[in-house]
């Protein structure tokens, strides 16, 4: 036996060791759930209980039956909406800490003051929003204290825009870090030579910084739309009727209409739009790896 | 030369940004500190009660601790399981590692509800009664993917090379892990630990689905606040932060240590 098919079968040894584990754990803890996913999808149900079948009606009844199109919609919506929202609102903080920080203490501290509002407690946060916006809230106090108002406005909670509202808050710490990560990789080289080379600051800016950083913050806005689409907390507490998202349909279909069937064909639809979407943000974070 | 453009105007950008990042959280912390029944304005005057009625409920606190317990699982479990997928996926190839790459990040994209209600139905075919400890596998395979994505991006700038000279060495494997791959991934490895453990804490979409009987802290305050909104649920939203800021600081220090960077990064 030659050293190179001995080191082979030593290399194979190894991967087992240290694949199977992981693997059985995706194996029964995740293909076999999705699995049943898809098997409760192909059924029906007769006065709550479940009656195992071969069927493709439900899967077509996501596409075909409202509101469950609509809903879907409407809560990509809401996620794009949002991933737009945050990536304008991180993008500032990111540009401060990667092109106008100098020191490493500077740096550290308003890293800390991103990382902070992240890690806070997501009901509390969505849940500030709402004290914020109602009706006796905080904003209608004060516009009704400045007179601007005579009485308190109702549409500022309970809709779609406070949920945008909300999630861009939930979602902005997170862009600023995936956006500063982009551009920290950036080489001060390549903004000198831009400038050397007679390029106005609108220019390395529009021409340079932004093209070169777009990969990743498309990658980055994949994760916050895919985040908050699927949220079911901020339509929850913050959103009104017309703001029901897909999570709040697909729970009040096992806990009001009992309709597991319906629930997982979703579930089956959402996990193939998902597949879909990693394997976009995949393919651009390959792109943005580019060695500058 | 990296100052690109206006200081003055990148900055004040960048801090009313930051200033609406906090504006919410200082109204929370404000307003748990007023002798009011409910939150909202006007502000009455200083009271530490809502602090004190919130040490007085064992059903809260109790669900503290069910959080921190689950917590503790699934950072035990996300490293048990994540650092043998993440060496697996830097040292090896094998067939089908591109669909293996994509399963483990899969749970990052999709609703916790989905997530949830697929592993629902997995336990009611097993007859698994629901308890802190289903929560606890739910979460864990949700969350390991942190794990993996820190472990592997850690491995992949530290390259082979040492290990390799370590084998050559005469080391074994199991020395080659503990002596070199280890103490090199060691710092990521923590990062990830504190971001799993930060999500775990906050987890709600799957723990909904999950719950036993027993309650971790976000599904407390989830019926706290669809119940009634006192102020006692701003005492434990500034309690919850201040416990973050004190992990986070802890936790950079923590890896500062270890290397030269932060670690804690988006995800």
């Amino acid at each position: 036996m030659s050293d190179a098919t001995l080191a082979m079968g030593r290399d194979r040894r190894q991967l087992l060791l240290w694949l199977a584990p992981p693997l059985l754990w995706f194996a029964v803890f995740m293909v076999v759930p999705y699995g049943m996913l898809f098997y409760y999808s192909l059924g029906s149900t007769d006065y709550m209980t479940f009656k195992p079948g071969f069927s493709l009606v439900n899967l077509a009844r996501v596409f075909q039956t409202e509101p469950y199109l609509s809903v879907l919609i409407k809560s990509a919506r809401i996620g794009a909406l949002t991933a737009i929202g945050a990536t304008i609102l991180a993008y500032p903080v990111a540009f401060c800490l990667a092109f106008h920080t100098r020191s490493a203490r500077s740096k550290f501290i308003i890293y800390l003051l991103v990382i902070v509002p992240w890690w806070a407690a997501y009901l509390v946060k969505a849940y500030a929003w709402k004290t914020i916006l109602g009706t006796s809230g905080i904003l209608n106090a004060v516009l009704l204290n400045l007179h601007v108002i005579s009485e308190p406005m109702t549409l500022f909670l309970y809709n779609q825009f406070s949920v945008v509202l909300t999630l861009v808050y939930i979602f902005t710490p997170f862009s600023i870090l995936s956006i500063y990560a982009q551009l920290d990789r950036i080489p001060t080289s390549m903004l000198e030579a831009s400038s050397n080379l007679g390029a106005t600051t609108f220019e390395t800016l529009t021409r340079l910084v932004i093209p070169l950083s777009l990969p990743g913050v498309v990658a980055g806005g994949i994760i916050t739309f895919a985040l908050a689409t699927g949220d079911f907390i901020a339509p929850a507490l913050v959103g009104g009727p017309d703001a029901l998202m897909i999570s709040n349909v697909v729970i009040n279909l096992l806990g009001v209409a009992f309709d597991w069937p319906m629930a997982a064909s979703i579930g089956i639809v959402v996990i193939g739009i998902g597949t879909a979407l990693i394997s976009v943000a995949q393919y651009l974070e390959h792109r943005a790896q580019v060695r500058y | 030369m990296r100052d690109l453009g206006s200081r003055r105007i990148a900055w004040s950008l960048g801090w009313s940004v930051i200033a609406f990042l906090y504006a919410p959280l200082l109204v929370m912390a404000v307003f748990s500190f007023n002798d009011s029944d409910f939150t909202g304005l006007p502000f009455l005057g200083f009271t530490w009660r809502w602090y004190s009625m919130l040490l007085a409920d064992d059903r809260l606190l109790e669900s503290v601790w069910n959080s921190v317990y689950v917590a503790l699982g699934v950072v035990g479990l996300s490293t048990l399981f994540g650092l043998p997928a993440a060496i697996a996926l830097d040292r090896f190839e094998f067939p089908g590692k591109r669909w293996f790459g994509r399963l483990v990040l899969l749970p990052i994209v999709l609703p916790g509800v989905i997530t949830g209600v697929a592993l629902l139905l997995f336990y009611m075919a097993m007859h698994l009664r629901l308890s802190l400890y289903t929560i606890m596998l739910g979460q864990g395979t949700g969350l390991m993917c942190v794990t993996i994505t820190e472990v592997t991006a850690r491995l992949r700038q530290m390259g082979h090379s040492v290990e390799e000279a370590a084998r050559t060495m005469g080391a074994n494997e199991w020395e080659v892990f503990q002596k070199v791959t280890l103490p090199g991934v060691l710092p990521a490895l923590i990062g990830a630990m504190l971001i799993s453990f930060s999500i775990s804490f906050d987890e709600i979409a799957v723990t909904y689905l999950l719950t036993g009987r027993q309650n971790t802290l976000p599904m407390t305050l989830w019926s706290l606040l669809r119940r009634e909104a006192t102020p006692e649920v701003n005492a434990v939203s500034t309690l919850v932060i201040v416990a973050s800021v004190l992990l986070i600081v802890f936790g950079t220090w923590l890896s500062r240590r270890g290397s030269g960077e932060p670690v804690v990064s988006p995800g």
